[in-house]
């Protein structure tokens, strides 16, 4: 009898024990919707910065065929053909040889042939990215399990 | 009460969870059945495509950065068989803007296999057609008129050449298949097409930084220099007319480093329409005289003749020949080219007057075996391992050839019997002018490639003869000129250079009336700047090549001194003693 009553004493009520579960299921139930709405988050950022880039590269590609016709098309303009009827028609003439004087300038070096060097190019190259960046949560948890079975 | 909700609760929860659990085991079933597998992959189908990338062709520019070899956009033009809604309307557009006929158009549309899902109707169309379509296109498409549906524009890129036919037989072409022919295009076709890459490119945007970017092809840079190069080709074209010449070439080269700085021939083509080339040309070997055409170039040769029997020792400058107008060798007589005797002559003389029989009697004093020795040390017979396509070897007989005779020995030394390109007797003669250092010739300076730059360095080709013999031949030859050859002197400058006259043999015998005229000279001789070759083919208004290929010299030493900024000697010598 004394026992019985200790323990009544210590145990918790019914309604008690119910509110702890609805609680912890609850709060379970938040952290799942919390994680779900953080990944549908990232996911879809990562979906529109994938778009960003296929976007990017079909401008990248628009544009190195831009810069490429405005190449041809100024060099059309600059051909020697086009320059001589130019120079001719805005009354110039070939120059003859006794009309050159030639100036002696101490340390000067003919300069060697220009070149074209274009500047190098920085682009961020893909496989120097790590994982991290291009990986799904899905895709990382995919390989953590199969990593973890790769070592069983 | 409450036992009875508890048992109906505990149904409802029983019988959700046999319904939830009957769901999963079904997703699972699915997701693991052989149907699935199937579904999979033809999801893959749809996640994304196998596309080559073809990278841009690589461009060529002159020395200067003058661009003469790049790439413009075109077209190619379709319709899409699924998406079509109107085919008349589709036919007319086409029809309208891309020169053909809206039956044409028609045609090709419905008349296509059935299996066929998108239509070519036309490539390689340019930018501006192709604006203009898109414009009906966008107006339509602000109406809410869908009648054009279905069409379709995929850019490409196609050679252009800005410069047209500058350069042409030295550049070679690209056709649409993409492959280059002649020249720098076809030798360095592999590097300028670059390597086409095929690569499966997901949909799936997540993985948009997997699609590849292909590198384009390498650019060139070239030795040439275009201002040069036009002048030349304009004195060349000159020249044919004014000496009645059929063809020509010149070529400009830099004796200490072997770059070619310009070299023309005739005929050329505007490389932006390379189907003329079969209306222009008879065989390939027309394309670039300058290398792929061998003749015999004949006097141009005895430089290289005097210079081995210097070398040799068995003459000096002040050695004397009695010139009685013949000379038998191999049982076979060789006269001069006047038939005349011009008596005693030094060396200077001879290569002054060009005598064929001092020249024979020089060969035959040297022997046979020193002889060719040289001339094979010269490069004859060889190619000069120039770095364009289409080569031509010539041809220099030896003893023990079937077809070599005694009598060849003789005639060979003066030019005859022995075949050359003008550019072989240009590497050749560049020992002379370059202090006995045999240079390679060349027109690429340098390749750009990825960001980083790769510059082509000049190589020698051996030291046939000695220092002191190419600087003793070449004040004779300085002589020669200055007392024979007056049409080919430059004011200001002093050049050393040989006239070549050269019958054309025929199947029966040398054509009495028709010569190749030839004439290679470099200058300032102090300090060679530049070396010319001059070949003019059958010139009509004189056969001598002192009256055409000299003056032809002078006119383009001249104007290479203006472009390259020489100054005259006096001007060089008064600096140089500061």
């Amino acid at each position: 009898m004394q026992a019985t009553q200790i323990i009544h004493a210590y145990k918790q009520a019914p309604w008690r024990v119910q509110r702890q579960y609805v609680g912890a299921f609850l709060l379970t139930v938040i952290v799942l919707a919390l994680v779900a709405a953080l990944y549908l988050d990232v996911t879809a950022r990562t979906a529109l910065a994938g778009r960003e880039i296929q976007d990017l590269q079909v401008q990248i590609t628009t544009m190195q065929r831009t810069n490429a016709d405005l190449e041809t098309e100024l060099a059309n303009l600059t051909a020697s053909a086009v320059m001589q009827r130019r120079a001719l028609e805005l009354g110039y003439r070939p120059v003859e040889p006794g009309e050159l004087d030639y100036v002696f300038v101490p340390g000067y070096v003919a300069p060697e042939p220009a070149i074209l060097l274009a500047a190098a190019d920085s682009t961020l190259r893909s496989d120097s990215l790590p994982e991290a960046y291009s990986q799904s949560l899905l895709e990382w948890l995919d390989e953590k399990v199969n990593f973890a079975g790769g070592i069983q | 009460m409450r036992r009875q909700y508890a048992i109906r609760s505990l149904v409802v929860v029983i019988g959700l969870v046999i319904i939830g659990v009957g769901v999963i085991v079904q997703m699972v079933r699915i997701q693991n059945s052989e149907q699935a597998k199937i579904f999979l992959s033809q999801g893959d189908l749809y996640a994304g495509e196998f596309r080559t990338f073809y990278p841009e062709r690589g461009e060529i520019y002159d020395r200067n950065g003058h661009l003469l070899a790049g790439n413009r956009t075109v077209y190619e033009v379709g319709v899409s068989l699924t998406e079509m809604k109107d085919v008349d309307a589709i036919a007319y557009v086409l029809g309208t803007y891309l020169n053909m006929t809206s039956d044409e158009v028609r045609d090709k549309l419905l008349n296509s296999p059935e299996t066929w899902t998108y239509i070519v109707v036309k490539d390689y169309v340019d930018v501006n057609t192709v604006t203009a379509i898109q414009d009906v296109i966008r107006q339509l498409d602000e109406a809410d008129d869908n009648r054009l549906n279905g069409l379709g524009f995929k850019p490409h890129y196609e050679r252009s050449y800005p410069e047209r036919n500058l350069a042409s037989n030295l550049l070679g072409f690209v056709t649409r298949d993409g492959r280059g022919y002649f020249g720098i295009e076809e030798k360095y076709n592999d590097l300028l097409a670059g390597n086409p890459v095929q690569v499966w490119v997901p949909r799936d945007p997540n993985k948009a930084i997997d699609i590849p970017r292909v590198s384009n092809g390498t650019t060139l840079v070239l030795t040439i220099n275009r201002d040069l190069q036009a002048k030349v080709e304009t004195i060349l074209d000159q020249s044919l007319s004014e000496y009645g010449a059929k063809n020509g070439t010149i070529i400009v080269m830099d004796p200490k480093t072997g770059e070619i700085l310009a070299m023309a021939a005739t005929p050329r083509m505007d490389l932006n329409n390379y189907t003329d080339y079969f209306q222009i040309y008879d065989n390939g070997s027309q394309y670039n005289r300058s290398i792929g055409m061998a003749y015999e170039a004949g006097s141009v040769v005895k430089v290289l003749t005097m210079a081995a029997a210097l070398d040799t020792g068995t003459v000096t400058p002040e050695t004397t020949f009695i010139d009685t107008g013949s000379i038998d060798v191999g049982g076979i007589t060789i006269q001069n080219w006047d038939r005349k005797p011009w008596g005693q002559q030094d060396m200077i003389g001879c290569l002054q007057h060009s005598l064929n029989v001092c020249l024979a009697w020089i060969a035959t004093q040297m022997g046979s075996p020193n002889f060719y020795s040289y001339m094979e040390h010269f490069g004859l017979g060889h190619p000069t391992g120039i770095d364009l396509s289409g080569e031509a070897m010539g041809r220099l007989k030896v003893p023990g050839d079937s077809d070599w005779y005694p009598v060849d020995l003789g005639t060979n030394a003066f030019g005859q019997g022995v075949t050359v390109t003008p550019l072989q007797m240009l590497m050749a003669v560049s020992a002379v002018a370059n202090d006995g250092q045999m240079v390679t010739p060349h027109v690429l300076y340098a390749m750009l490639r990825d960001g980083h730059q790769y510059n082509v360095p000049s190589q020698y080709a051996g030291s046939p003869i000695s220092e002191e013999t190419a600087r003793t031949l070449t004040e004779m030859l300085a002589a020669s000129v200055e007392s024979e050859s007056a049409s080919a002197l430059l004011p200001g400058y002093r050049v050393a250079g040989k006239t070549g006259t050269a019958q054309i043999p025929t199947e029966y015998g040398y054509d009495p009336n028709h010569t190749n005229v030839s004439f290679i000279g470099w200058g300032p001789v102090d300090d060679p700047r530049f070396m010319i070759y001059v070949w003019l083919q059958e010139p009509t208004t004189s056969i001598w090549s002192s009256q055409t290929a000299a003056p032809v010299f002078s006119s383009v030493a001249e104007q290479t001194v203006i472009t390259l900024n020489i100054p005259p000697d006096l001007v060089r010598n008064q600096y140089g003693s500061r």
